[in-house]
């Protein structure tokens, strides 16, 4: 025991120290440097000015693809560098940790707001956004970028958490989420690890019919009854996936037959030769916006907008498109340059509907408490 | 006062502790604080740590199920692993030790051998086997023994402590395997001698002697898989999360620092109790050679 005893004895001692530090460090929160200078405008030496800088991009996966990225290097002569992350909180925590380090990051529609509020972004000129008029206004305008008149941010790309099933096996289009409790697809349903099953509960319940951000804004007796209902649908759901490459694998390896995922999938699978469709059913679906902001701690803001201006181009988000095997990009007039098997993506054949019946991401208050509640669905026997 | 200036011995004596001390404090103890500070304190609307002391995580965790019974989940799992472990190892290091004349060196070596092919890749492996269409399915429908597939096989409790046993078995095997082989051979042939049968020899002289190992390898397994999150994310099912996976959570997703530093402190501490409680047994159990212990002296 006395092992453990001088154990504790020194963690006291340290605890002291460490209580002072973390005192000053905690104490001192993030200030919105909103008060900086605007960017100078672009000149016609912008080509040279640059030469040999690093732009740091923190993105998600895929969004720093040489594909798109070549040519704005080769315009400018700077070189770009991705670090990506896995999830949107995983961004926030990179963001905070490391001031300074990136110039550009993608957060999603669902913590962009709390980014943007908390101070950590720059607000954008739009001016210097060529395409800004042809992104799409439906995703452009909305509050989870924008404090004051101010936008913080501008769209990227998009797409929704539509239901995936393998026409193979299931003959029939379905026409509503609730085709998850058939008991015919008993072991065959997989959902995401992630809070975004409560959204879908809420679809399925109806509480976003008249007012979208209801599902964001759940009481405690709306969340207790979507916890009911989705431990009833634990023994219909075979795994819950963590990744888009672990959710192709359910599908090859035949062991679910329908989920909740992205057009990503639908695209590598059916090239492989599976047959799934995505479809969004009459509950509607959420979706989500991956958009572009710039840090207010990034040291290259003026090379940052210049490269917000480039992948915003229809020519780059074409590229864009390509390069992440089909994700739904900002820009309305890039299919004009897409191949022939991306014009026909619901993304361009189905975005004035999509946008209509998705329920995009938005900023949850008690985000914390839908994790817990996600917990408690996964953790019941 | 006076003070005389510290002679040379102790002087050599803070150079060597100083380093292994520094050390110590740096990457197991300030880190450690610092979770215990944070466990104590509050966050704001957007998630960051902010300096007003509260109880508020602690009570979180005692209060909600979801914690404490998840704790409890976990304690299952990492006993069921550490039984099954032992109920492989122990056999398996007797054959090792006492049965094999020839060829001792390369069993060893077979068993320990999955130690060096990476965690993730062996998870992998297992789905394959134990998947809808993997192959033990695929065999059990070949011999039909079964017609349609059986689905508990994979993402399920078992296919964790499957998993789970395969990865800790060499742990348990190799002290397990030491201590039968420094059993001195006289004992086991005294025993013989003095008339008593192989099951007795066994159950009263070789595994008392050989329990400091298997307590020290059962240490391990049980140690490991309290902390593991691996095998829930890979083999789990929908309602096999344990507590780890809730630490991940809470750190990872929602951003909930002191409340995952609470179960951080907590699993620490639990650690060591459990550390605490081995060595002592352990301690106990001591070898023959010694003169101390329960089956040591002349008690």
């Amino acid at each position: 025991m006395t092992r453990l005893l001088n154990g504790i004895s020194w963690v006291g001692l340290a605890v002291v120290g460490l209580a002072v530090s973390a005192c000053g460090k905690t104490d001192t929160k993030p200030e919105a440097t909103t008060d900086q200078k605007p960017a100078t405008p672009a000149k016609a030496d912008d080509s040279t000015r640059f030469k040999g800088q690093t732009l740091n991009l923190l993105t998600w996966e895929g969004y720093a693809d040489p594909k798109f990225t070549k040519g704005f290097e080769e315009k400018y002569g700077v070189t770009v560098k991705g670090t990506y992350f896995g999830s949107s909180d995983e961004l926030v925590a990179k963001l905070k940790s490391s001031p300074g380090v990136y110039d550009v990051v993608s957060p999603s529609s669902d913590v962009a707001y709390s980014l943007v509020q908390g101070g950590l972004i720059e607000p954008i000129d739009t001016s210097k956004i060529s395409s800004f008029n042809d992104l799409a206004k439906e995703i452009r305008d909305m509050d989870d970028a924008k404090k004051g008149d101010k936008l913080y941010g501008i769209p990227f790309t998009w797409g929704p958490d539509y239901l995936i099933y393998d026409a193979n096996v299931v003959k029939e289009e379905p026409k509503s989420w609730k085709v998850f409790y058939d008991p015919q697809y008993k072991g065959k349903v997989s959902l995401w690890d992630d809070i975004s099953n409560i959204y879908l509960v809420g679809q399925i319940m109806g509480l976003d019919k008249d007012k979208p951000e209801a599902l964001y804004n759940m009481t405690e007796e709306q969340l207790a009854e979507a916890k009911k209902k989705l431990v009833e649908l634990k023994p219909q759901v075979r795994k819950y996936w963590a990744t888009a490459g672990e959710l192709n694998d359910l599908f090859k390896n035949k062991e679910v037959v329908l989920a909740v995922g992205w057009p990503l999938t639908v695209g590598t699978l059916n090239k492989e030769g599976m047959n799934l469709k995505g479809v969004v059913p009459e509950e509607g679906a959420t979706g989500w916006i991956d958009r572009l902001m710039i840090p207010s701690s990034s040291k290259n803001k003026e090379l940052a907008t210049l490269y917000l201006d480039y992948v915003t181009q229809p020519k780059a988000q074409a590229l864009v498109m390509d390069a992440t095997g089909g994700y739904c990009v900002a820009n309305s007039k890039a299919s004009e340059h897409l191949a022939e098997d991306y014009k026909k993506s619901p993304c361009v054949t189905e975005a004035a509907n999509y946008f209509k019946r998705l329920n995009f991401w938005r900023y949850a208050k008690d985000r914390k408490r839908y994790n817990e509640v996600w917990n408690e669905i996964k953790s019941a026997q | 006062m006076t003070k005389s200036p510290p002679s040379p011995r102790r002087r050599a004596l803070l150079f060597l502790v100083l380093p292994t001390s520094l050390w110590l404090l740096f990457f197991l103890v300030l880190p450690y604080c610092g979770l215990l500070v944070q466990s104590f304190l509050g966050t704001n609307e957007f998630g960051d740590v902010v300096f007003s002391p509260t109880l508020d995580p602690w009570k979180s965790f005692f209060k909600k199920s979801l914690y404490t019974g998840t704790l409890f989940y976990t304690f299952k799992i990492a006993a069921i692993v550490t039984f099954a472990s032992v109920a492989f190892s122990v056999p398996l290091a007797y054959f090792i030790a006492f049965k094999l004349t020839r060829g001792k060196q390369l069993v060893y070596t077979l068993v320990v051998v999955p130690l060096w092919v990476s965690y993730i890749v062996r998870a992998y492996a297992w789905k394959i086997i134990l998947g809808r269409e993997g192959i033990l399915n695929t065999f059990l429908q070949w011999t039909g023994i079964t017609h349609a597939p059986v689905e508990a096989f994979l993402y399920s409790q078992w296919a964790i402590v499957i998993g789970l046993v395969h990865i800790y078995t060499p742990f348990v095997l190799m002290p397990v395997y030491t201590a039968f082989e420094n059993i001195p051979r006289p004992l086991i042939e005294a025993s013989k001698d003095l008339g008593a049968g192989r099951l007795t020899t066994f159950l009263r002289v070789v595994l008392p002697l050989a329990l400091p190992g298997v307590i020290a390898g059962s240490t391990f397994a049980f140690v490991l898989t309290l902390g593991d999150f691996l095998g829930p994310l890979l083999l789990g099912g929908t309602d096999t999360m344990m507590i780890s996976n809730i630490v991940q959570n809470l750190f990872g997703t929602s951003n909930d620092r002191p409340l995952g530093s609470v179960v951080g402190m907590v699993m620490l501490a639990i650690v060591l109790l459990v550390l605490e409680a081995t060595a002592r047994a352990e301690k106990s159990f001591a070898s023959l050679e010694s003169g101390r212990g329960r089956f040591g002296g002349t008690a």
